[in-house]
């Protein structure tokens, strides 16, 4: 495989004197699907706003596209081409939908994808283009926060629980866009507390326990093991 | 009567220039920004001590009030608010210190210039009156109410089609949803706070060329009347503080008319007082639709 396009090395988060993240380390190739899944506060979002710059992480290394971007802030990594679509979807409510796909393309403008083509992919947005983004559904916002992410035309994409709160049905769609978003050949780091449909979606996975990286390997051996199964995945 | 209002119509637009400015920071940043009556009287003293150095003519002054704002604006946020950045009691805080450095730029008006009023030259800005239905009006109120409206007009275009105003809205909105946008909040931060100051030091250097002179408590002055507009319209709304500067000018001119001058003050705080019982998000003000 070439070389990894994002590399994280001992990476640690503290908020206070609380430790969330306790030295993890992975690497995602380019073009892959790595999914971090694991219980409610253990770590995962943490390690995404540590490497999409919003936390300034207590120590350990992000390195993407060879590049140390440890301390670099959100919005240079962005023009790099590191997205991250928040947990909670963090969409403006007060913007119309189309002004929040402007922002998310106004760090690339020169990479960012027209916004017709982000109308194709999403066609529900299109029909609410001019209206608050606060008055669509939650899948509806959930779309728009990804759509506002590949508008950049990201090289990674983050996905921070983009399931969370969603309806079954919305949540296939969800899947659905992720499937296209690999498809196109982005790579992705999914976050997620759904650890069977993010698994079945992964190519390699890395089960998080309190702030620490438990078991990893390839996404179809930790839907097999007995340990992940018992603890994460339950009977189906 | 008709003179009353008109007389209310200009006291009025420098009350909104001054509310629009302290309005913009508290919408976009949350930030209470109490030094901004003394960053006003620095805009005043300022453009007496240009005007008389350099005798520019009164076109070129207001700029370069304006970009002696715009700096001040962003040393304001560096030393009253960034330093206090992050903490629980950032916003408490902050006002605090913005008293402080308030303080503090009066004391240096006062080691610059003294105690004394200072004056524009007679022939500065040679006034004319015109008399328009009976009404007398002078050119510097003309100029001043022009003015107030062109950068009014400006302010809530820049805000509402220009790419610095979608992402000042952005950080108004979610500071958070922002950052992960790519937003450099840092510079929106700023550049808030650079306009703010702007449109407050102008609006003190037109309050003294309408007085002819600026002394210390220039804005100790209009503080509490600036106050009075920003929640008549509406804290964070820029077209309440507009409105509301109006609103309050004609209210306090036809106070004098009917009664005298000792009640104005005593009608915007009525004013004030009834708004916030009987209407506490302001005139204008909305409530917000916030994401949870």
């Amino acid at each position: 495989m070439s070389e990894p396009i994002l590399e994280v090395e001992d990476l640690r988060v503290a908020y206070g004197r609380v430790q969330a993240v306790r030295g993890v380390s992975f690497t995602v190739p380019e073009g892959g699907l790595v999914a971090l899944v694991g219980a409610n506060g253990a770590g995962k979002s943490s390690v995404l706003a540590a490497v999409s710059g919003l936390m300034r992480p207590a120590g350990g290394r992000v390195r993407f596209d060879g590049e140390d971007v440890t301390r670099r802030p959100a919005h240079r990594r962005i023009a790099a081409g590191l997205v991250l679509v928040p947990e909670g979807r963090q969409i403006l409510g007060t913007l119309t939908v189309a002004e929040n796909l402007a922002l998310g393309a106004h760090r690339r403008r020169r990479q960012a994808a027209p916004e017709s083509e982000m109308y194709d992919l999403f066609p529900v947005l299109a029909e609410r283009r001019a209206l608050p983004a606060g008055s669509l559904s939650g899948g509806e916002q959930q779309m728009l926060a990804i759509a506002r992410a590949m508008i950049a035309r990201p090289r990674v994409v983050l996905l921070d629980e983009p399931s969370m709160g969603l309806a079954p049905k919305m949540v296939d769609e969800v899947f659905a866009v992720i499937e296209k978003i690999r498809a196109s050949g982005v790579t992705v780091v999914l976050v997620e507390q759904n650890a069977r449909r993010a698994l079945r979606a992964a190519d390699t996975g890395h089960v998080l326990e309190t702030g620490e990286i438990a078991h990893s390997g390839p996404a179809s051996e930790l839907l097999q093991d007995p340990r992940v199964v018992k603890a994460y995945l339950g009977v189906e | 009567m008709l003179q009353q209002l008109a007389n209310g119509v200009f006291a009025g637009s420098i009350y909104a220039l001054f509310a629009i400015g302290f309005t913009l920071v508290f919408g976009v940043l949350r930030h209470l920004n109490l030094a901004h009556p003394a960053v006003f009287t620095a805009g005043a003293f300022v453009g007496i001590e240009v005007a008389a150095r350099t005798a520019i003519p009164v076109w070129i002054l207001l700029p370069v009030v304006a970009l002696f704002g715009a700096l001040a604006g962003v040393l304001v946020e560096r030393i009253a608010f960034r330093p206090l950045r992050g903490r629980d009691d950032e916003h408490f805080a902050g006002l605090i210190s913005s008293v402080a450095l308030g303080g503090i730029v009066i004391a240096l008006l006062q080691a610059r210039y003294g105690t004394e009023p200072q004056s524009f030259a007679m022939d500065y800005f040679p006034d004319r009156l015109f008399e328009v239905a009976g009404v007398r009006v002078t050119l510097t109120q003309l100029v001043t109410l022009g003015l107030a409206l062109v950068l009014m007009v400006g302010l809530a275009w820049l805000v509402s089609a220009t790419p610095l105003g979608r992402s000042m809205r952005a950080v108004a909105e979610n500071p958070t949803a922002a950052k992960v946008l790519g937003v450099n909040v840092g510079r929106v931060t700023a550049g808030t706070y650079a306009l703010s100051s702007a449109l407050g030091t102008v609006a003190g250097a037109l309050l003294a060329l309408n007085l002819g002179q600026a002394g210390r408590d220039l804005g100790a002055s209009i503080e509490l009347v600036g106050f009075a507009v920003i929640i008549l319209g509406g804290l964070g709304s820029l077209w309440g503080a507009m409105a509301a500067g109006v609103v309050l000018g004609i209210a306090e001119a036809l106070t004098i008319h009917l009664f005298d001058s000792t009640w104005k003050s005593m009608v915007a705080f009525a004013l004030l007082f009834a708004v916030l019982v009987l209407r506490p998000r302001g005139l204008f003000g909305h409530v917000k639709v916030r994401e949870v």
